[in-house]
């Protein structure tokens, strides 16, 4: 089976910068994909290598099998919500809608039939006669997300398509585009910066540090054995042990990831710190304790006893818990 | 008890304050009725409409205002070409001194007019250039520019640059895009700022006394005929058309500029 999109050691500098540097990524047909990274890790700079508003300064990228890296966005089967949604906001949502099927020459009628559908499908049947202006930002993405499905692109791109969404709004819209995508069998690429989202939705996913890609893999894969420091940092906030550490905890000295899920805290242990802060969470309380110099932390389910500030404390784990990874940054 | 209501001292003061700035214009139109031609003495001995008719039978009138019209429709398109493009080049574009040219372009506004004419006609003395039509349009255009630049930068400014991106993904080409959504978008703006221009050329002194030469437009005609006491009226009934022709652009500019805010303020 042919990819969705491939990159072949796709660079794009900007002068001495590398936003991208070397990337070599397979999006397989169907997926729901995730970048996932820091601002100015790369991502979105990646995506928007694949709707084109980018071209890359090194190497190849492939679209179902076609080199794209000299075709301009508006002739790319490739579609965007964007992140601002950018509707127009002299139009209405039905021409908003239709408007890539105007451009295509699609007649009047024939077109706004095809609107009044994919607003069908977001649920905003009713809708079509409003301006973006008298949307709620959840209705201004779905109509942005109707936009970008009307011309059938066999690649949607999504630009942190829930940022500007409140929370519970945005845990509904994750489950709503993941049903989506399901039906329509169209490959999802979408950008983020928030791990949960990103380990939520997606089949698989790329994390992005430096414009390069740290790891791909499935959500399980990134968060259990993260392949770098900075992949145990940022996906979920473990704790990052250096070497001396994990030797003195019963582990092989290299760099290793302990999650703060499965540490508890212990009276005595090879290693004792002491505590530094704590933080309620509601569902539990982070407590951060120094391990000779290194901040661990461990997550306490709501109702245990929680210890004083200052106490003097170490920690106990499984060891299966302990992942032991290489020492890339 | 709270009111809405300002106090009396303040409504009588708000009200005097524009009795003195428009009653003024009130007497010039009432003026053009009078029958005594030489003094404007209060109350006007009787009426007439005869000036119209005076007015309308004069050439030197139709002249200047041939000259004003032409002046200010030619100044009004060049500003509308070049504004436009300045405001596009510093709303999408960066580069090394893009503020002090911003400022630049801002300048012909906030100098004194008679600065700028003194300029304008040294500068022609130098180069040779014969007062003309053309001279008193290149005079205009300086300031046309900066109404038409302003209206364009703030709507370029409002419109999110996503918008282009959008219409791009989905398929439109550079014409269609400048059609369906960049000039939708700007186009009351570039109307209003269009208007606006127009009413500033068509009754400017400062400026064209300094570029005309021999010619008059009207605003120049009007100056002149003051200083000589025949057909006063005249004057007033000129005064008429020129308060037509500046105030009506205006209006319509305001109406769309207005409507223009709750079309283009709504990106978010």
């Amino acid at each position: 089976m042919t990819a969705a999109v491939e990159f072949q050691s796709v660079s794009r500098h900007f002068g001495p910068v590398k936003a991208v540097d070397s990337v070599d990524l397979t999006i397989a047909e169907g997926a729901f994909f995730a970048m996932l990274g820091p601002s100015g890790s790369g991502k979105t700079t990646c995506l928007r290598l694949i709707s084109g508003f980018e071209t890359p300064t090194g190497g190849a990228i492939r679209i179902f099998g076609e080199d794209v890296s000299a075709t301009p966005p508006h002739l790319r089967n490739v579609n965007t919500v964007f992140q601002d949604y950018a509707l127009f906001p002299h139009m209405n949502v039905r021409d908003n809608v239709a408007y890539g099927l105007m451009v295509k020459g699609m007649g009047r009628a024939a077109r706004l039939a095809r609107a009044e559908e994919m607003l069908a499908l977001v649920k905003l049947d009713g809708y079509g006669d409003r301006k973006p202006a008298q949307l709620s930002g959840g209705q201004r993405q779905r109509v942005a997300l109707a936009r970008a499905l009307v011309n059938e692109p066999r690649v949607l791109l999504l630009d942190e398509p829930l940022g500007a969404l409140d929370l519970k709004l945005r845990e509904a819209m994750q489950d709503e585009l993941k049903a989506l995508q399901h039906r329509l069998g169209i490959t999802f690429i979408f950008v983020t910066h928030d791990q949960h989202e990103a380990l939520s939705m997606a089949d698989s996913l790329a994390v992005f540090n430096e414009g390069r890609i740290a790891q791909i893999g499935t959500p399980a894969e990134i968060y259990d054995r993260p392949a770098t420091r900075f992949v145990a940092d940022f996906v979920g906030s473990s704790n990052v042990l250096p070497p001396d550490l994990t030797r003195a905890l019963g582990g092989p000295a290299q760099w290793a990831s302990l999650r703060p899920e499965n540490t508890r805290l212990a009276a005595s242990g090879p290693v004792t710190g002491t505590v530094t802060a704590l933080r309620y969470l509601g569902s539990g309380t982070r407590v951060v304790l120094d391990l000779g110099g290194t901040e661990v932390a461990a997550l306490l389910p709501a109702g245990q006893p929680l210890p004083e500030p200052g106490a003097a404390l170490s920690i106990a784990f499984d060891p299966a818990a302990l992942h032991v990874m290489g020492d890339a940054a | 008890m709270h009111s809405d209501r300002a106090s009396l001292g303040l409504r009588i003061a708000a009200v005097a304050g524009l009795a003195f700035l428009h009653l003024p214009i009130l007497l010039i139109f009432l003026y053009a009725f009078t029958t005594e031609e030489r003094t404007y003495a209060f109350p006007p001995p009787g009426l007439t409409t005869q000036w119209f008719a005076v007015a309308w039978s004069r050439p030197d009138i139709w002249d200047a205002l041939l000259l004003s019209l032409q002046v200010a429709a030619v100044a009004t398109v060049l500003a509308m070409i070049l504004g436009t493009l300045v405001a596009a080049a510093m709303s999408r574009a960066r580069f090394f001194g893009r503020e002090q040219i911003s400022l630049l372009v801002l300048l012909p506004i906030a100098l004194p007019g008679v600065i700028t004419g003194i300029a304008l006609r040294s500068a022609f003395g130098i180069m040779d250039i014969p007062f003309s039509t053309w001279t008193i349009i290149l005079g205009h255009a300086t300031f046309c520019i900066v109404i038409v630049y302003n209206n364009a930068v703030a709507r370029f400014r409002r419109l999110s640059g996503g918008v282009m991106e959008a219409s791009a993904d989905l398929g439109a080409n550079a014409f269609q895009t400048f059609r369906y959504v960049l000039l939708p978008n700007l186009g009351t703006a570039l109307l209003a700022g269009g208007m606006l221009a127009f009413a500033l050329s068509f009754d400017e002194v400062i400026v064209t006394t300094f570029t005309a030469g021999q010619q008059a437009t009207l605003p120049i005609w009007m100056l002149e005929e003051l200083i000589r006491p025949r057909q006063r009226p005249v004057t007033n009934v000129v005064a008429m058309v020129v308060f037509a022709a500046t105030f009506l652009p205006i209006l319509i500019a305001y109406y769309l500029t207005r409507n223009g805010q709750e079309l283009a303020g709504s990106g978010k």
